[in-house]
């Protein structure tokens, strides 16, 4: 009987209409009172919802624990946001940018034109040495991440397209015992030779890579014309810019190394570039 | 409840306290600490580049903040960083933020231009001595270690086949193409220098927000193991730019790993 009443005590009850609104009997002279009655009634009705809520033992607990859950959260955030954000954002802030200065009088004195002046050769001094940098005569750019080429006469850009270089394959034999990995070197390189008609001596990773047996060094198998196209040049260390069977492949890393061109880009890089030409790689 | 309040907290409710004003402490340290470092660090710049008078020679000091004399000032720095960069035999950047571009150089030859499209620069390199900062630049960064969403070499690996029945031609594409490129590479300096993709492009919302999360948390662990040992923590003024993805990943497969770079402000 007990637990009867004091579940009836704590369940909220129905909130019991106003039976008149002070606010529509009100008239002008009267507003400033009613909407002040109004407001305490919102109060008394707030506070009784407050009452019953205090009064409910379950309510309560449920309540505090969503508040206890909201607060645990919402310091965990501000900790976060206070070490990811809000001290780096606090080191940001600082004095002020040092103030440039247009003293007349300053830049009339004697001193100061011969500061200006000595700053102002040493500048041109070092732009007409960074300038000489870049040669005069033609050289050849190639870009391995995007696959392309640029070949410049004169410091002007006179043709680009496509070309393949290494495919950033590690080749391993079966045993593991050697291994290759099939990269373009990046830097600067200079033509060394110019070959036409060029022929092909397969090295020992070109029979490992389709699991053929290693002939030897002078054996028939590892010569094959026609598979670099019509022209070639040597970068050194074996690397070398020829053309290719794989023309759809151009546009892509899938080269051992070499660089590889369509034929048209690479009878015009033969004929523009000479024996000493800078190849720049990156 | 009465017995609680003659006896005053629990033991319990005494190290809760006491934890949260340790906890509080800790982090009104680590503020102190963290906000301290910059002013160390501009006080280290301009103590080891700002203008030290020659003996028996008076120098006009206003000079330093004359616009001409700055604006010539910085060319001259940029332009010996750059002289010293491309005989150095390798592939450097040449960062001009002045006008937004991103240079690659091999040797002093220009072999790649990328735009840039936002630029942020910590307060040190701004608040710094003019003539300090312009005299650390005149000399290009070495790139100390760099951290990055993508692979510097995208290498496979690939084992040949044992004979010809198991060999198979293979072309496989560089993933990089669709990867969400960020990076930061840190000088030896201690400056660092941050790009990114730009936000519109594929992967560059999620991905460059857990590459700012993963970078902000070693930053943290780091200013903790210096300011538990009572140091100040090193502050590294940082550079922030955006490019297209295709140039960003360009430039960092081009840059050797200790590659050097040139800045103009």
């Amino acid at each position: 009987m007990e637990k009867e009443n004091k579940l009836n005590d704590d369940t909220l009850g129905e909130i019991k209409p106003v039976e008149t609104n002070p606010i529509d009997n009100a008239t002008d002279d009267t507003k400033g009172d009613s909407k002040g009655i109004a407001q305490s009634e919102l109060v008394i009705m707030l506070s009784g919802y407050l009452n019953k809520l205090i009064r409910n033992s379950v309510l309560r607990i449920v309540v505090a624990k969503i508040i206890l859950v909201t607060a645990i959260v919402l310091i965990v955030f501000f900790i976060f946001s206070y070490f990811l954000y809000i001290v780096p954002s606090l080191q940001e802030i600082g004095t002020r940018q040092q103030e440039l200065t247009n003293n007349n009088e300053l830049k009339n004195g004697p001193e100061y034109k011969k500061q200006i002046n000595t700053l102002s050769k040493d500048v041109q001094r070092l732009s007409r040495k960074f300038t000489a940098y870049t040669p005069g005569q033609s050289y050849l750019v190639i870009n391995t991440t995007d696959n392309r080429f640029l070949l410049y006469r004169n410091k002007k850009l006179v043709r680009d397209g496509y070309c393949s270089s290494g495919s950033y394959t590690r080749l391993s034999t079966a045993e593991g015992t050697r291994h290759w990995i099939f990269k373009t070197p990046k830097g600067e390189f200079w033509i060394q030779q110019k070959i036409t008609k060029p022929l092909w001596i397969r090295p020992d990773w070109s029979f490992v890579e389709e699991g053929l047996p290693i002939p030897a060094p002078n054996d028939e198998s590892r010569f094959e014309y026609g598979v670099l196209g019509d022209y070639a040049m040597s970068l050194g260390d074996g690397y070398l810019i020829h053309g290719t069977l794989y023309k759809r492949f151009l546009g892509m890393p899938v080269t051992h190394g070499c660089v590889r061109l369509n034929d048209d880009d690479l009878e015009a890089i033969y004929n523009t570039l000479n024996i000493g030409s800078k190849v720049f790689i990156f | 409840m009465e017995e609680d309040l003659k006896h005053g907290p629990g033991k319990l409710k005494i190290a809760v306290y006491a934890i949260t004003a340790l906890f509080i402490l800790i982090m009104i340290y680590y503020a102190i600490m963290a906000m301290i470092s910059p002013s160390v660090r501009i006080s280290a710049i301009n103590g080891e580049f700002g203008f030290k008078a020659p003996e028996n020679s008076v120098v006009d000091q206003r000079i330093f903040s004359d616009s001409s004399f700055v604006r010539l000032n910085r060319v001259k720095a940029f332009s010996q960083a750059r002289i010293t960069m491309a005989e150095t035999d390798s592939i450097g950047l040449a960062l001009n933020l002045s006008d937004s571009t991103a240079i690659l150089e091999i040797n002093g030859v220009e072999v790649h231009r990328a735009k840039l499209s936002e630029i942020h620069i910590s307060k040190v390199l701004i608040t710094a001595d003019e003539y300090a900062v312009s005299a650390m630049l005149s000399t290009p960064f070495t790139i100390k270690e760099d951290f990055s969403t993508i692979k510097k070499e995208p290498v496979m690996i690939k084992i040949a086949p044992k004979d010809t029945s198991e060999y198979q031609p293979d072309i496989l594409p560089d993933t990089a193409r669709i990867e969400a490129v960020n990076y930061m590479l840190e000088m030896e300096n201690g400056i660092r220098l941050y790009v990114s993709q730009q936000k519109d492009e594929e992967g560059g919302g999620l991905r460059k927000y857990l590459f700012d999360i993963n970078d902000r948390f070693k930053n943290i662990a780091a200013i903790f193991r210096k300011i538990i040992v009572f140091e100040v923590p090193e502050y590294h003024p940082a550079i922030r730019i955006k490019m297209d993805r295709t140039d960003a990943r360009i430039i960092y497969r081009a840059l050797p790993r200790h590659g050097q770079v040139a800045i103009y402000r």
